[in-house]
């Protein structure tokens, strides 16, 4: 039931199996399942329905179509859910990490519309039309191999786990600035929390990440 | 040097070894998000289960009605305290066995107690929870340690722990909340007698907690497996490393517990199961779905150091030798349950143990509270309370002498306590650290920066702990020509499966990208032992079984060469001559991948061709006994340094860290990303746990006000500064080519306060926040 075994990825394989991650969401519903009794219906309406005679007064869940990764996917959520809790639950995606659910850590960290934001404080349904990348978003995009392959050839990251919310934080400033010095990325990234102390690596990192993306750029033009 | 029982422990040239920006095995799967922690599973069908919190501090449940509750729509299944299946259910293998699982009394706000629902979502759970009709008895409580400590203070446990098996019996029995543990050594009444001078001075050592990352959680299911015989195999995610143990709670065999993901998360040292990681086997049995148990944020600020105050009195002769420590200690025993490694269980390894003094007396009241747990914790373990770095520097300044030759005058040898030499890893270590910072040492209060704020320093040393009391079981194989290290998941992120990889590949002629790691929970190898300790232990181990595969692999391919098969039809041409043919095993040598001559290692095959065999190799053991594990203490090998410097702004109180080095000795730098960062992380901690961190109780109804990580202030980029490192190779550790253990070590509770007190003059207790600062020195 579970996939994880063998997760010795290298920078190729990572991309590749990010990529086979994205393509494997499904785009539309094809199942409407009750949250309340675990009931399964062919479609919305019959799902409304079946609020309407069995769970009265109950406010019943709804579609939402989100721009994920490039990539239109709808889901069946609670209005309450948050995007982070809809990514994880609904659409399988565990990069964004729950730590704090307050705000304050960036461990869920996820782009939308250009903007670094915070999955936990997102309600889903407010984001809705809306371009949203998550870390596997980035990953799974060829420009951004040397970003990833400077945070793993530098340990920015020892237990983990907030790591992808650096990742993608690390990634919204070089979309704003190319070339950010080390002020300017412990500014960047001082919203997310490591309790494991890597601080120092990510800018490591990032550095290095930016002097292979100008060579490549160089090289490509 | 040390390290001369292991095969190649003097080896002088390293290929891989020591090599920087080297991936880790599992990195990749972290950094793109692929990898999945306890909390981040999610399974068709699963269910979900919460506890009941208790909104008390100290309170009994006398009466549940789960009526209301189990009717709510969507709530699956309750099981409460006075369920048979919980009575039954085994207790945790690291807790005392006096308490049921689950019962009704809640020890500390916040704890689990009563029940627990299972229902399709966490929302509906919540709902649930609100519905049952409790009645409580409230009981009076304990969140001020020492008011805890006085006569007439509310019971804070209302059932008496066990015995626990690390503490030595109590000198005194339990008086109200406080027990009593006293440990002496030598003569105290003598010891003052000789003192010229004495000092007295009261330290507080800072709760902190460690929250870690990945809140603990877990989904389990049970699934019909027929290749491990009858009956179900439990499968469980996010038990970490006691996937074992869970296993039998529930009477299933190592072989049928199954746990396939390979992340934990932090633990620092944390290795205290919580309920969300123990509880979901039974609740899967119970409804026959899959059930997941995550724990909130506000759920797991749990202690990773007990609060205690210390109280001091050390003499000393007029060169600064120290004669006699009489420490008293009030510490905090926490809730029902608490680890005693910090307090009665750790005085066999105290922050004297490096001191020549052989005069010392520890008494320690030990206060049962409601304040919160400490887990089976170590990153702060004793011999780094600053007490003795403290009174260094107080009799620096009482004398006027620079607390570095304070400390060298009272710094026993390598050999005993009785040794007078100076362990010359410690002093290879100062004499780098005094250029490495620019040390120049001034009295407190004396250095005034240019822009007005005060400078202060402070310096503390310590031994580097190799703890290796595990033994490991190794195991290699050479597969269709590719070296195997078949490891156990999960891990930390502590990159020592990576250590352990590179030094096979340094044995074996390798690159570390020809070692594959096999991570498999039913494989036995796995490096435990504490973060850099249990790295650099276990890649001793390591390296012994690499060379038994490496001799194996050449007398098979000495028997190929002499031996080779015959010619098949398949074959077209001239069999290649074996460059190998007429040598012996010991005539041949590993390479660049290549099996070659000694003599010539231009002369050879590529570790493919070289033999055809799939072969395997097995190790079991340990490193030679550490010097500090035989001496407790007393007997040293490497060290390491520290130099803190700040500057206080006296107007607002604010406290700069101007630098926060470390020259210290590992023996041999193993993986140097991975250290460098494994002193960022103990320095960094300690900055939190000086500065910034502090629990806040509301006393009047012992709720933890600050359970979250906005008012809990953990330290972000912008606050810490950069650490500068040094690192010196003596060889004089017994793990791996002479290397040890260190980030522990470096781990300290006053270094950042003692410099506050040199640049402003008066004592301030951590967290050292500007509010206090200005009220020390009078302006607030």
């Amino acid at each position: 039931m579970t996939e994880a075994k063998d997760m010795t990825f290298t920078l190729e394989t990572a991309h590749a199996k990010v990529s086979e991650m994205i393509g494997a969401i499904p785009t539309a519903l094809t199942e409407y399942r009750c949250p309340l009794c675990g009931k399964i219906f062919g479609c919305y309406a019959d799902l409304k329905q079946h609020y309407a005679v069995e769970h009265v007064g109950a406010i019943p869940p709804v579609t939402v179509v989100l721009t994920l990764n490039g990539k239109s996917c709808e889901v069946l959520i609670e209005p309450h859910w948050t995007l982070k809790r809809t990514l994880q639950f609904r659409l399988g995606l565990t990069g964004a990490k729950h730590m704090c659910d307050k705000g304050v850590c960036g461990s869920c960290t996820v782009i939308m519309d250009g903007r670094a934001v915070l999955s936990c404080q997102m309600l889903a349904i407010e984001c809705e039309g809306k371009e949203i990348q998550t870390v596997e978003g980035i990953a799974a995009d060829p420009k951004w191999k040397p970003l990833v392959d400077a945070y793993c050839r530098w340990d920015a990251m020892q237990c983990g786990y907030c790591t992808p919310g650096f990742l993608v934080s690390a990634k919204n400033l070089l979309d704003k600035n190319p070339n950010p010095t080390v002020d300017e990325i412990n500014e960047a990234l001082s919203g997310n929390i490591c309790i494991c102390g890597t601080y120092p690596r990510h800018a490591q990192a990032i550095r290095e990440a930016v002097e292979k993306m100008s060579e490549g750029a160089v090289t490509n033009g | 040097m040390a390290d001369i029982v292991g095969v190649n422990g003097q080896r002088e040239n390293f290929r891989v070894v020591g090599k920087p920006n080297l991936p880790g095995k599992l990195s990749y799967a972290l950094a793109t998000g692929i990898a999945k922690f306890g909390i981040d599973y999610v399974l068709p069908n699963m269910l979900h289960a919460k506890f009941l919190r208790s909104p008390y501090a100290n309170a009994l449940i006398k009466k549940m009605d789960i009526t209301k509750a189990l009717a709510l729509p969507g709530v699956v299944d309750i099981v409460t305290w006075e369920d048979e299946d919980i009575k039954r259910l085994g207790q945790n293998p690291f807790g005392p066995p006096s308490r049921p699982y689950l019962d009704n009394w809640a020890e500390q706000e916040g704890a689990e107690v009563g029940c627990i629902v299972v229902a399709e979502d966490e929302d509906i759970c919540e709902e649930a929870l609100r519905l049952l009709d409790i009645e409580w008895e409230v009981l009076g409580h304990v969140v001020d340690t020492l008011k805890g400590r006085e006569p007439g203070a509310p019971t804070a446990h209302m059932v008496e722990a066990a015995p626990d098996p690390f503490s030595k019996p109590p000198e005194k029995p339990k008086q109200g909340n406080v027990s009593y543990a006293v440990t002496t050594q030598g003569d105290i009444e003598k010891g003052f007698a000789e003192a010229d001078h004495i000092i007295e001075y009261q330290l507080k050592l800072p709760a902190f907690a460690s929250h870690m990352p990945n809140p603990p959680s877990s989904v389990a299911w049970w699934e019909d497996n027929p290749y491990h015989g009858e009956g179900p195999d439990l499968h469980i995610e996010g038990a970490v490393q006691r996937r074992e143990n869970v296993g039998r709670m529930y009477g299933v065999s190592n072989e049928k517990t199954v746990q396939e993901g390979l992340f934990q998360g932090g633990k620092y040292c944390d290795w205290g199961m919580r309920k969300s990681q123990e509880i979901t086997p039974l609740l899967a049995r119970r409804t026959g779905r899959p059930v997941r148990c995550a724990y909130t944020r506000e759920e797991t600020f749990d202690f990773l150091m007990n609060e205690r105050f210390m109280y001091l009195k050390v003499g000393f002769t007029k060169d600064g030798l120290v004669t006699a420590i009489d420490d008293f200690s009030i510490a905090d025993n926490g809730v029902y349950g608490s680890s005693s490694f910090g307090t009665a269980g750790d005085q066999g390894y105290g922050p004297y143990y490096t001191f020549k003094c052989p005069n010392i007396r520890q008494q320690m009241d030990i206060v049962d509270t409601n304040r919160g747990k400490m887990y089976v914790s170590g990153q702060h373990c004793p011999f780094n309370w600053d007490s003795g770095t403290m009174a260094i520097y107080l009799i620096s300044e009482k004398l006027g002498m620079d607390p570095i030759d304070v400390a060298l005058i009272n710094v026993h040898g390598p050999a005993s306590q009785e040794d007078n030499t100076i362990t010359p890893s410690l002093l290879a270590c100062i004499e780098e650290g005094k250029k490495f910072v620019n040390w120049n040492w001034h009295k407190a209060g004396e250095r005034k920066l240019e822009d007005g704020r005060m400078h202060g320093a402070s310096f503390r040393y310590q031994m580097c702990p190799r703890h290796a009391f595990s033994g490991y079981d190794c195991k290699l194989e050479l597969k269709n020509g590719v070296v195997h290290m078949p490891t156990q998941g999960p891990c930390t992120g502590i990159f020592a499966v990576e250590c352990n990889a590179m030094v096979v590949a340094e044995e074996l002629g390798l690159e570390y990208a020809d070692v594959a790691i096999d991570f498999d929970y039913r494989e036995t190898f796995t490096p435990v032992g504490g973060g850099s300790d249990g790295t650099t232990a276990s890649s001793w181990a390591m390296k012994e079984c690499a060379n038994i595969l490496k001799q194996k692999i050449l007398e098979s391919a000495v028997n190929k060469a002499n031996n080779p098969a015959p010619p098949s039809m398949f074959m077209f041409g001239q069999p290649k001559e074996n460059p190998l043919k007429g040598h012996t095993a010991d005539e041949l040598d590993m390479i660049n991948g290549m099996v070659c001559l000694k003599a010539d290692p231009s002369v050879g095959l590529p570790l493919r061709e070289a033999t055809s065999e799939n072969i395997f190799a097995t190790f079991s053991g340990r490193p030679p006994t550490s010097l500090w594990t035989m001496g407790m203490g007393k007997m040293l090998d490497t060290m390491n340094t520290a130099y803190c410097e700040v500057a206080v702004d006296t107007e607002t109180g604010e406290v700069e860290i101007l630098r926060f080095d470390a020259v210290a000795d590992p023996g041999k730098v193993m993986r140097p990303t991975s250290l460098e960062s494994q002193i960022d992380q103990v320095l960094f901690f300690s900055q939190g746990c000086q500065l910034l961190e502090e629990y806040v109780y509301d006393e009047k109804t012992g709720v933890r006000l600050n359970n979250n990580m906005i008012d809990y202030k953990k330290p972000t980029t912008l606050d810490v500064p950069v650490i500068g490192k040094k690192f010196l190779e003596t060889r004089a550790g017994n793990a791996a080519y002479g290397a040890n253990g260190i980030s522990h070590s470096l781990a300290n509770t006053h270094a950042i306060i003692i410099a506050i007190h040199n640049a402003i003059g008066v004592w301030v207790d951590p967290p050292a926040t500007p509010d206090k600062i200005l009220k020390a020195l009078g302006k607030a």
